[in-house]
């Protein structure tokens, strides 16, 4: 499972991994074979969910994935079988004779991943499978993407929400203008950058006095006083919230908020960049 | 996978009812107009009508336009991002293409065999010599099925193709005098008679309702030569985009 940016080419290495294009140098191992680009083998176990809905709208929800599964040789039988199934794993049991250009986007979004997931694959690869779909069925897909993994498929998921792949991931892949610059789960990539944290704290009567006194604790970096906020930053890890408290309860506590570094923080320590939605210059 | 292919071809009812439609149209306004022109076929029709001579090569003509079923449907497969979806499966893309080519043809097949159904029994066109008429339009569609769809592999997207045969099919018809009398000069007679795929395939139906079986088979045969030609054309085509 993995974290992208935009334009960090991830469709482009997904599209390695299945053989869909020539890479220019090294080696990709499938299934612990070459992927040359003509081992029908390895495409035969790999289920591709792309990220544009690629199904075809003016036939039935049924055809659609009958189809998908004939490309794989299933016989009429297992093919009628499965529809069954996948039609309930994807929560479209009652319109699979509805064709998809009346369905909702998340509905066809649906589809679309059962049309991969028809002949068992070992592998399924998802493309950012939630783009431009409503919260009900952005929160369909996750849990149904971790259910998968929870039944033993091995899935890798390509998104730039970061929500999305805290929720999914159990290994993170991060890439960045086409080079995989970390990997691991969350705590171990959270582990690497050793990030600064925040201590947010809103008081009735502020005063710079206590600032300064703020500032002299040895492990505070640095303090800003904002109206009746302080914003206090201390290195990770170093547990100094209790002094904090201490020094500031005379002023009447109000709220105290604590942020931890997460994914974006290891992507903007690591890439020095936001993640983006806007077009690289 | 023809099944699929099939239904998926026949899907666009409206596109359908349009090539069955407006050439019945067209046959009976050109009719109503030549009813005082004898309509130069350039096979001296004996005792064929003009509704007949008018109902082959409207077939014929929108033969041509029906080209696009084909070649639509497998740009939508290989110039979309569909294109990843298919070609990350085992399949042998030939396998799509020859049932996607298939599919088309049985359609336009049908489509022309529904406008000669209608033009006989509305327009009261006849049709002698019907199984070998409709062995000549097979051949046709099939020749203009794969004429499409190298146009399309050619030029990697439908945009040219669709353009190439609207123009073709707009001008073809004229040079077999479908529209109007041609002068009667040897050229234009060549022309009319073996000029172009479509005079070739007009030239047949009319020779074998005709009795003129050996200029029927001459012409079948040049028909069917274009077609091996165009087969061969395809399979390099082919074979560039497969994996």
């Amino acid at each position: 499972m993995g974290l992208w940016s935009q334009w960090a080419g991830k469709t482009t290495c997904i599209r390695s991994i299945i053989g869909l294009i020539p890479i220019d140098e090294g080696t990709i191992t499938v299934f612990s074979q070459n992927q040359d680009g003509k081992n029908r083998e390895i495409r035969r176990n790999i289920g591709y969910v792309t990220q544009e809905i690629t199904i075809y709208e003016q036939m039935s929800g049924r055809d659609n994935l009958a189809f998908f599964a004939s490309l794989y040789g299933m016989d009429k039988q297992s093919i009628a079988r499965r529809i069954e199934e996948v039609a309930q794993v994807i929560g479209l049991e009652g319109r699979l004779d509805d064709k998809p250009k009346h369905y909702s986007g998340g509905m066809k979004r649906r589809l679309n991943i059962g049309c991969a997931l028809m002949h068992r694959p070992r592998l399924i690869i998802m493309d950012e499978p939630t783009v431009g779909i409503d919260p009900q069925s952005r929160s369909f897909i996750l849990s149904f993407v971790k259910q998968l993994a929870k039944e033993g498929s091995t899935i890798i998921y390509t998104s730039h929400y970061i929500e999305e792949v805290e929720a999914v991931a159990s290994r993170i892949y991060i890439m960045d203008s086409g080079h995989m610059i970390a990997q691991g789960t969350l705590p171990e990539l959270i582990a690497r950058i050793q990030g600064d944290h925040f201590i947010e704290v809103e008081v009735r009567i502020a005063s710079e006095e206590k600032k300064q006194q703020l500032l002299r604790l040895p492990d505070v970096k640095e303090v800003a006083l904002e109206g009746t906020h302080y914003r206090i930053v201390v290195p990770g890890g170093i547990p100094v919230l209790d002094k904090v408290v201490l020094i500031l309860s005379e002023q009447g506590l109000v709220t105290i908020n604590t942020k931890q570094p997460n994914l974006e923080d290891v992507f903007l320590t690591l890439t020095g960049k936001q993640l983006r939605d806007e077009v690289p210059s | 996978m023809i099944a699929f292919q099939l239904k998926r071809s026949s899907r666009d009812l409206v596109g359908q009812a349009i090539l069955i439609l407006f050439p019945l149209i067209l046959i009976f306004f050109f009719d109503y107009l030549y009813k005082n022109i004898n309509i130069e076929t350039g096979m001296g029709m004996g005792g064929q009508s003009r509704i007949t001579a008018l109902a082959i090569g409207f077939a014929l003509t929108f033969q041509i336009y029906g080209s696009a079923i084909s070649f639509e449907t497998l740009a939508e497969d290989l110039y979309s991002p569909m294109h990843d979806r298919i070609f990350s499966s085992p399949v042998d893309i030939r396998k799509i293409i020859v049932s996607i080519l298939l599919s088309s043809t049985v359609v336009s097949f049908l489509q022309t065999s529904i406008l000669l159904v209608f033009s006989s029994i509305i327009l009261g066109a006849s049709f002698p010599s019907l199984p070998l008429v409709m062995l000549v339009l097979l051949a046709s569609v099939v020749f203009n099925q794969l004429f499409g769809t190298v146009l399309m592999l050619l030029t990697g997207g439908v945009k040219t193709a669709n353009m190439v045969t609207t123009i073709y099919g707009s001008i073809v018809p004229m040079t077999v005098g479908l529209y109007f009398p041609l002068p009667q000069t040897a050229f234009f007679r060549i022309l009319r008679l073996y000029g172009t795929p479509m005079g070739l395939a007009n030239t047949a139906s009319l020779a074998v309702m005709e009795g003129q079986i050996r200029l029927f088979l001459i012409c079948l045969a040049s028909l069917l030569l274009l077609i091996v030609l165009l087969f061969f054309c395809l399979r390099p085509l082919v074979r560039r985009i497969s994996i």
